[in-house]
């Protein structure tokens, strides 16, 4: 079960502090802080059992409150000699430090102020995170301000948005849920009652936000962005495309289905298309860097933008 | 007396826990330091081990025990007989020292405990928190609900390159079919990609390096603190190239409603369109012919001439697949 020793001792460390600060904790909840399982819980309780000062007198010993415990209460006592837990580790401050960077890309005005003091405390603890950074591309605070706002009063909001796949300009009202990264970009995620469906919006190609006094309705819980829902949809369809290597980068950006390499520098990709209108950019993109389209009609509308750019251009 | 050996969970590894605490206050309990043969007698778990067993186990717990940061003194009570050695947690480097966080920073916390998606950086981070609630210090989360951002670190030599630029030390590994010592500088992350900036001791120069093409595992090739930093304009100069760049002017024509994101932060023009097109001035970035093909018959190239050349060639590729 992996769960080796050398965690366990660094979660009682932290587990009996805890506990003294937090009387009569709930199981459950305790567990879940810990990021453990009840049953896991209950065999650090038992370990707990056995410790406490050198002697081993049983007055000597930790106790644990094992009737309270049978009914999902942890009461611990005698433990004052650990009423506070081990400083932090280098990796620990800075794994919160680095994340708080993240963060802080993506805070509005009032939450990006807290970030910020946060981190210098945490940095003034040990130095070097400032040589860690992750950049987001979040678009404007002011939107992500607004979109925080209605998220917290439950409101639905009307966007407008710069479509990636269409080119235009739409304003669709949505009931907005959470602020989320994927692949360095932030979206917004939201339910879009004219597609029925749940949706994400890049936060840097939302040009506005209305706030409006619509409550949103029930939908759920919104699909986690980066479990790759986005690939799963579906309506999707398999397409490959053989790539000369000015094309491969496109695997670096785009989840693919496969990747396998054929003889003379060419590379076979299999992607999954749920717009054929990005599928058709992509390809206008590419252009010379895709030998082969399969299946060919894939490529059609591709090849129709292109003849349509190509005539106003003559003109 | 209390029972036994724990339920099914325990075992060897729970009397390993166990031992291991036990040990931890006992050396943060005494005042001197401790002789190995007095923790022999007073740690429960090495109690009626042999001679050598003890000396075996007492050392790997006392390694594992540092590895975690508890903080293992090494001394000797005795002036005249330092060759005395015994051991010695003091309280003041042990313990979390007092933080003061408010509310709103502890809500920050709290989100940016969930943040990383990597395993080893989700556990360290919530290790962290779990070491702040133990200090009484509970982060409110709903406060920030609305709040989700997630970093992936999935790139084989992250953790190494990490800790080296954490650490300042030397990584060795494999990158474009050489293999390579770098002094990292600084670890990045730029649209969800990681990329290490250092200095490449094989070639005598600053580089970049993008962790999913490193060929080999990372290594660490030199002990903690051995690099020097160069000028911050240097590191800035690398991270301004990992940007795509956007600085070559170009003028074209965009049909009313369509391309709102290249538009939006540009000028428009005075020029001969076609109907239904506006005139834009706007800054293009290196494959600025592949950008423009993007939109299709969205947009249309007006100048610079060779911008018009290379569009129109890339589109007839296209056209040509027909």
């Amino acid at each position: 079960m992996g769960m080796t020793s050398a965690a366990q001792v660094t979660r009682l460390l932290a587990l009996v502090p805890y506990l003294q600060a937090h009387p009569d904790a709930d199981l459950a909840a305790t567990a879940a802080t810990f990021g453990v399982s009840t049953r896991q819980l209950v065999a650090d309780l038992n370990v707990l059992w056995f410790c406490g000062l050198p002697g081993g007198l049983p007055g000597d010993l930790i106790e644990v409150d094992m009737d309270a415990l049978d009914a999902g209460r942890i009461r611990l006592s005698n433990a004052e000699f650990l009423a506070r837990p081990l400083r932090f580790t280098m990796e620990e401050a800075t794994s919160l430090a680095v994340a708080l960077r993240a963060l802080e890309e993506m805070a509005d005005a009032e939450l990006a102020g807290s970030v910020r003091s946060a981190r210098a405390k945490l940095e003034s603890l040990f130095g070097g995170a400032e040589r860690i950074d992750v950049s987001v591309s979040a678009g404007e605070e002011n939107v992500r301000g607004r979109l925080a706002e209605a998220i917290e009063a439950g409101v639905a909001v009307e966007l407008m948005y710069h479509g990636a796949s269409r080119g235009s300009v739409t304003q669709p009202v949505v009931d907005p849920v959470q602020l989320a990264t994927r692949d360095g970009y932030g979206y917004l995620v939201a339910w879009a009652p004219e597609r029925d469906g749940w949706r994400t919006y890049r936060l840097d190609r939302i040009g506005g936000v209305r706030v409006t006094d619509q409550p949103v309705g029930e939908h759920g819980e919104a699909p986690a962005l980066a479990s790759g829902w986005l690939d799963e949809r579906p309506d999707a369809a398999r397409v490959t495309l053989d790539l000369t290597a000015a094309g491969r980068w496109i695997v670096e950006y785009h989840p693919t289905v496969s990747v396998e390499r054929l003889p003379g520098q060419v590379w076979r990709v299999e992607l999954l298309v749920a717009d054929p209108a990005w599928l058709r950019r992509l390809l206008l993109r590419l252009g010379p860097a895709v030998v082969r389209v399969d299946p060919p009609e894939a490529a059609t509308s591709a090849v129709d933008a292109a003849r349509e750019a190509l005539a106003l251009l003559r003109a | 007396m209390r029972g036994t050996t724990p339920g099914s969970l325990g075992g060897v590894s729970a009397r390993k826990s166990e031992r291991i605490l036990n040990l931890t206050i006992c050396l943060l309990m005494a005042r001197r330091f401790v002789e190995r043969e007095q923790i022999r007698t007073l740690v429960e778990g090495y109690q009626g081990l042999s001679q050598a067993t003890f000396e075996r186990t007492f050392e790997r717990d006392k390694d594992e025990l540092r590895a975690l940061g508890v903080p293992v003194e090494t001394g000797s009570n005795n002036p005249l007989f330092p060759d005395e050695v015994g051991y010695r947690i003091r309280r003041r480097d042990f313990e979390l020292p007092p933080l003061e966080f408010d509310a709103g920073e502890l809500a920050a916390l709290g989100v940016a405990s969930g943040v990383w998606d990597s395993a080893r950086l989700a556990e360290r981070a919530t290790q962290a928190v779990a070491k702040l609630r133990a200090s009484g210090l509970d982060p409110d989360a709903s406060r920030v609900a609305a709040f989700a951002p997630s970093v992936a670190a999935h790139e084989p030599g992250f953790e190494v390159l990490w800790q080296a630029t954490l650490e300042q030390r030397p990584v060795a590994f494999r990158y474009r079919s050489r293999p390579r010592v770098v002094e990292p500088w600084r670890l990045t992350s730029r649209t969800g990609a990681w990329y290490l900036i250092g200095l490449d001791r094989t070639r005598g120069e600053g580089r970049s390096f993008k962790l999913s093409r490193l060929e080999s595992e990372a290594r660490f090739a030199g002990d903690p603190g051995t690099i020097a930093l160069p000028d911050p304009d240097v590191v800035a100069a690398h991270l301004a190239s990992l940007e795509a760049r956007r600085d070559a002017p170009a003028l074209v024509a965009v049909r009313e409603g369509a391309a709102g994101d290249l538009i939006r932060f540009a000028e428009p023009a005075d020029a001969r369109v076609p109907e239904g097109y506006r005139a834009w001035r706007v800054e293009l970035g290196r494959d600025a012919a592949g950008d423009l093909a993007w939109y299709g018959a969205d947009v249309l190239p007006l100048d610079p001439p060779e911008l018009v050349a290379a569009v129109r060639a890339h589109l007839e590729a296209v056209a040509a697949w027909a």
